[in-house]
């Protein structure tokens, strides 16, 4: 056909590329409670009001009610079930093999679960513990108490990519040191110092692949010995140790969710107070503490609003990888094939080619200028179309190649 | 920024720089394609156009400054997704050394205005129905280039009020507009040119439809475009049709 030319199997071509993109969150948007949303599917009865909370939090990079906020990432805890913490709280186990823990904590199966859940996604075997530096077996590098960031495909795309991510953290909470008589609720107080950055420095050279796909592990960038967490590249998420990213020893105080039909010391029903004069455990820490007594909300709402702190400063940054499929069809054009164009404009009235002059219709021949290549099926139909940033002159001294890329 | 037919804003690509950036994207019809997962995302030909290009310029300043003007002053518009929409008129291969007249399609039958632009239909009634001829026409010469005699006419009509009679649309895509192929009837013109009867009619158009699409300044008629092009000299012609109520 005259206006159509066939592309022969050698004018396709596909290859494979990767793009990179930079990711910051700020601060605010994890600190905010308008940009973190929480989802009350956990709801338990017994005393009082009872206790709602979520399983996991998710930090948007707006306030979420918008149409236009984007989910950034996920965040949970868990506990793991052979650790010190869940051990040490549990009371025993039913005859099912169902763990039991006292009246006085909360989720703790639950905690222990999203641990699981974790562990079996990452690990392959729900009943592994994570261990910081990955691979280590040594108890203490063991990762009882863990802070879990997913990252949302919308940002993490195909992977995070090795040594390139970084956050920026609290380690030191506000009024820790002492069981302190004030009304007490360091728990909600912004943290002010004990700043470090975390970041997978090293891992580039460092590369290891587990059942979770690649992992490395993260470190305190002042101390690049010290392995606070991993983080597994290819499934997008963040494990932290929270015993080494905060002083799990300080001191808590403030109200937590809880079993409580009435009002105590300021706490309303379906709440307790935890540490400080006014609780019934004046020396209680951060962990276990409150990772025994407080609920996933609770834990989350401390982290994610004092940890980070809430200023405009980058919280935590990353760059992820797109990987790009692309078709590449060279469409050649020889010197005599594109000399003619259909455009209206190309005729006069009179059917006459307007570029070539009057009385040259001997000497001088058509030329066009294209702008668009369409990509056509054996129907006709238009399945793709590329544009030139501008005209080029196609005459019957000039073949051109068009090579038009489609990424997928 | 262009606005095309309100709904889809498109702007202009970066011509600043001596590279040529190709920008493309696959269009809605490659995209639907794809979706169907059966292999019918095939590629086998491609095309070109040159919509953004008027080609009067060469007649008003000359061949070497209207080429220039033309390369430089043209800024070209980004990848249009609407398969209707991205590629209009398309370039033609032709052999003939000594061509210098091409053939355009013109149109003829009942319900037309004398500008030969707009169609008049009726919902109901003889109007309902109108028998167009399409034919490829060329001005002082006695025979239309062999390479350029159409076989086949693409046909584009809004699936929502019009059909064409007698025959089944090849294509519909997400805008509703059906793609008709004809092949071009046995006789030719005097000069060879190809030509084809289009037997348009009007669909059953409900009095709501006639609120949602009517014109705004008269609800009591429904204005469209139906758009014509020939498979082998890429000639389009496009008309406007106005169908009312009555």
């Amino acid at each position: 056909m005259a206006t159509f030319k066939e592309i022969s199997a050698a004018d396709i071509k596909t290859s494979r590329s990767s793009l990179n993109q930079l990711v910051d969150i700020v601060q605010e948007d994890v600190s905010g409670s308008t940009t973190r949303r929480k989802y009350e599917v956990f709801v338990t009865g017994g005393v009082g009001p009872g206790v709602t909370s979520s399983l996991f939090q998710t930090v948007y990079d707006q306030d979420f009610s918008l149409q236009t906020a984007n989910p950034i990432f996920d965040m949970t805890v868990g506990l793991y079930s052979s650790g010190s913490t869940a051990l040490t709280a549990s009371s025993g186990q039913d005859s099912s093999g169902k763990l039991l823990f006292p009246s006085n904590s909360l989720m703790m199966r639950e905690k222990i679960d999203i641990y699981k859940q974790y562990s079996q996604t990452l690990l392959g075997n729900s009943d592994n513990a994570f261990y910081a530096p990955f691979g280590s077996a040594t108890t203490s590098n063991r990762i009882d108490n863990a802070f879990f960031m997913s990252y949302r495909r919308l940002f993490a795309r195909d992977k995070i990519k090795r040594e390139t991510f970084a956050m920026r953290f609290y380690q030191s909470a506000s009024l820790g040191e002492t069981n302190h008589d004030t009304n007490g609720h360091n728990i909600g107080e912004t943290s002010i110092s004990g700043s470090a950055i975390f970041t997978d420095i090293g891992a580039a050279a460092n590369k290891r692949s587990t059942f979770g796909g690649e992992v490395g592990d993260l470190v305190d960038s002042a101390n690049t010995s010290r392995k606070v967490g991993l983080i597994f590249y290819d499934h997008g998420t963040v494990v932290l140790d929270l015993a080494k990213v905060i002083s799990g020893s300080q001191h808590i105080s403030g109200s937590v969710s809880g079993m409580s039909a009435g009002s105590f010391q300021g706490a309303g029903p379906g709440n307790v107070i935890i540490g400080g004069i006014k609780g019934d455990d004046p020396n209680a820490t951060f962990i276990p503490g409150l990772m025994v007594s407080g609920s996933v909300d609770n834990i989350l709402d401390h982290l994610a609003s004092t940890r980070f702190q809430s200023g405009t400063l980058t919280g935590m940054t990353f760059q992820n990888q797109t990987h790009i499929n692309s078709t590449l069809v060279f469409c050649r054009a020889t010197a005599d094939e594109f000399n003619y164009s259909s455009n209206p404009t190309y005729t006069d009235s009179d059917n006459k080619i307007r570029v070539i002059d009057d009385g040259q219709e001997d000497t001088q021949r058509g030329f066009a200028f294209p702008t668009t290549v369409g990509l056509y099926d054996a129907n006709d139909n238009l399945l793709a179309v590329a544009k030139m940033s501008r005209p080029i002159e196609k005459n019957d001294e000039k073949d051109i190649t068009i090579r038009v890329r489609l990424d997928f | 920024m262009a606005v095309c037919h309100g709904r889809c804003v498109i702007g202009f690509l970066d011509h600043s720089t001596n590279n040529i950036i190709i920008d493309a994207v696959l269009t809605d019809v490659g995209r639907s394609f794809l979706a169907r997962n059966d292999g019918s995302f095939s590629i086998v030909k491609f095309a070109l156009g040159d919509d953004e290009v008027d080609y009067s310029i060469i007649q008003k300043f000359g061949r070497t400054v209207g080429k220039e003007k033309i390369e430089k002053n043209t800024p070209i518009f980004e990848a249009q997704t609407n398969s209707n929409l991205a590629l209009k008129h398309r370039l033609i291969s032709i052999s003939n050394p000594n061509l210098v007249r091409i053939p355009n399609l013109t149109l003829s039958g009942d319900g037309l205005d004398s500008a030969l632009t707009t169609l008049s239909l009726s919902r109901t009634g003889v109007g309902a129905r109108r028998s167009l001829t399409v034919t490829q026409a060329l001005a002082n010469e006695n025979t239309v280039d062999v390479e350029l005699r159409d076989q086949a006419f693409l046909v584009k009509v809004p699936n929502n009020f019009i059909q064409i009679s007698g025959t089944t649309p090849d294509n519909i895509d997400s805008d509703n507009i059906a793609t008709y192929v004809l092949t071009r009837d046995q006789s030719t013109t005097a000069i060879g040119g190809s030509k084809v009867v289009i037997e348009l009619q009007v669909k059953a158009v409900t009095d709501a439809q006639f609120l949602v699409f009517g014109d705004a300044s008269d609800k009591t008629n429904i204005s469209s475009v139906v758009t014509v092009s020939g498979i082998n000299s890429g000639a389009t012609k496009d008309f406007n049709v106005q169908i009312s109520k009555t």
